[in-house]
């Protein structure tokens, strides 16, 4: 299963792909995370720490510098510029190389292209996609399963969260989630509801657990698993779980 | 980490010594938007001349900052022709230079700002000659262009000063990839806009290490703007993780909240909030004693 998380910088994608992909490998979904932000930092959400996430970019983009070798396939990929996370998760960093390699299969991978690679080795794969749309104008028809849009109550987020579910739905997505982030009500959650075009609209509430978490960055499961937020997060991964009966 | 000098102002080379050549970077959600236009307009106001804006980000959200309305027409086809063979794909017609095209496209803010903004990626992806258009005007401000890409700097548009003493600030894509392949090289300061978090300030410490593979021979600087911060201790902490000099403290507000969550601008919303006062000493800080007008 392809999920894909998209939405406006600092909307709060990445809090949401890690959440979700922690809360689904506790489920017992076998879960790769692929950071597919070019300013990799879903290490940091999944609770590995800052020095570890800032690593595994800077190993990627040794490449580029001829310092590191290039994988073969993309289970030495995952292998090479992948970390384990908690829960069982596989965290893959995959930002662009600037200098490829012709016909290098590490380097010729594009993150819309690897999300399909990747669940096709039986993983349910979580993907937090670039800010912005650019992937999606990217991504080949029926390239996703699942668009998870994370919007804000603010015109410009909404603005950004309405444009990735329309093409999100374009691209063949057979499900698309709004996730109305930082909430302090119900009229929050319908001013995203009224505004993107979605299946299902889930609201996050405000909550300063994650802002703690966010500073002393670290994941909110690891800090503060029984906040609002933390919990409204969970619930969503349940519903987006492979085991889901819906 | 500073490329002319370890404090200050930058000595870069920029034209007529006054006009400022900032570009904004730094994480997605860090505030750019926010900060840019409150900046410009303030800047506006206090020299009492045009400042144009380079907004390069794909999304809308500055026009919100800045009070007009959202538009996603960027640089019109018809300004650019077909490069020369060899050359670049698509030039400015002649008829289009760098000074007309800010005159005829620009959208014009209060306060005298003018927005430049570059096609904004819709679903049908960025029009292509109007990204070569946009990339010739700041190829035209890069402090140490030659003659032949500065054609039509030199000219005012009626009253107005010409194009190259203009005060320039970019709002230039969140995250790291796009800052350095072309969008900022007017810039002679870049500003990293950081909250008090490890994803901004990892963000940050990347901009920092890409800067200096980037530099080209130039001279730039590249300096921090602590924002949405709760008391002193966050804009020390920014400066510990960063390592650069902290040259702005914005609090964190909960009327620019209000204003982001009302599409309205910060300066429109909440003139005398402490993160517009805050935005306001960054300003000064960054125009240091001058005399009047440039």
């Amino acid at each position: 299963m392809r999920i894909a998380i998209v939405g406006k910088g600092g909307s709060g994608k990445t809090t949401t792909a890690a959440v979700v992909a922690r809360a689904l490998a506790r489920d017992g979904v076998p879960v790769i995370a692929l950071d597919g932000d070019t300013n990799a930092n879903l290490g940091i959400s999944l609770g590995i720490g800052l020095d570890a996430t800032e690593a595994l970019v800077s190993l990627r983009e040794r490449l580029d510098l001829g310092a590191a070798d290039h994988a073969a396939d993309v289970d030495a990929l995952l292998q090479r510029f992948g970390s384990s996370a908690p829960d069982g998760v596989r965290l893959a960093v995959v930002t662009r190389v600037e200098r490829p390699e012709p016909g290098c299969p590490c380097c010729g991978l594009s993150v819309e292209r690897l999300l399909t690679q990747l669940a096709d080795t039986g993983h349910t794969v979580v993907a937090d996609l670039e800010a912005g749309i650019g992937t999606l104008t990217r991504m080949a028809s029926g390239g996703l399963d699942t668009a998870v849009v994370v919007a804000e109550p603010t015109p410009r987020s909404i603005e950004v969260g309405a444009r990735a579910a329309r093409l999100a739905r374009e691209r063949g997505a057979t499900r698309v989630v709004v996730v109305a982030n930082r909430s302090r009500d119900e009229d929050d959650v319908a001013a995203v509801r009224a505004a993107i075009d979605a299946d299902e609209v889930v609201g996050i509430p405000d909550d300063e657990a994650i802002v703690r978490a966010d500073r002393e960055g670290e994941s909110p499961l690891d800090t503060d698993p029984d906040a609002p937020a933390v919990r409204a997060l969970v619930e969503l991964a349940g519903s987006l779980s492979p085991h889901a009966v819906r | 980490l500073s490329h002319t000098e370890p404090t200050g102002r930058s000595t870069a080379t920029h034209p007529a010594d006054a006009a400022l050549r900032l570009a904004f970077v730094g994480k997605g959600g860090a505030g750019k938007s926010s900060i840019v236009g409150t900046f410009s307009r303030l800047l506006a106001r206090r020299v009492g001349a045009p400042v144009l804006i380079l907004d390069s980000d794909p999304m809308p959200g500055l026009a919100y900052s800045l009070g007009v309305e959202p538009d996603d027409a960027g640089p019109p086809t018809e300004a650019v022709a077909a490069g020369p063979e060899g050359g670049p794909r698509y030039v400015l017609r002649d008829d289009w230079p760098p000074h007309q095209l800010v005159e005829r496209v620009a959208t014009r803010a209060p306060d005298g700002v003018r927005l430049l903004q570059v096609g904004k990626c819709s679903e049908a992806g960025l029009s292509q000659p109007a990204l070569h258009a946009y990339q010739q005007v700041i190829d035209a401000l890069v402090p140490d262009a030659g003659p032949s890409v500065t054609r039509g700097l030199d000219v005012g548009c009626g009253s107005e000063p010409a194009l190259r003493d203009w005060h320039v600030v970019g709002d230039l894509p969140g995250g790291t990839r796009q800052p350095f392949m072309g969008w900022g090289r007017f810039a002679a300061t870049f500003l990293v806009v950081v909250e008090p978090t490890a994803k901004s300030v990892l963000a940050a410490r990347r901009l920092a290490h890409l800067a200096t593979g980037w530099s080209h021979g130039r001279t730039f600087s590249v300096q921090a703007v602590a924002n949405k911060i709760r008391d002193e201790a966050d804009a020390d902490w920014i400066a510990e993780h960063t390592r650069l000099e902290v040259v702005g403290a914005v609090p964190w507000d909960a009327e620019v909240a209000a204003a982001d969550r009302a599409g309205r601008a910060p300066l429109d919303h909440a003139p005398s909030s402490a993160a517009v006062v805050a935005v306001g000493r960054l300003l000064e800080r960054l125009l240091g004693p001058r005399e009047g007008t440039a």
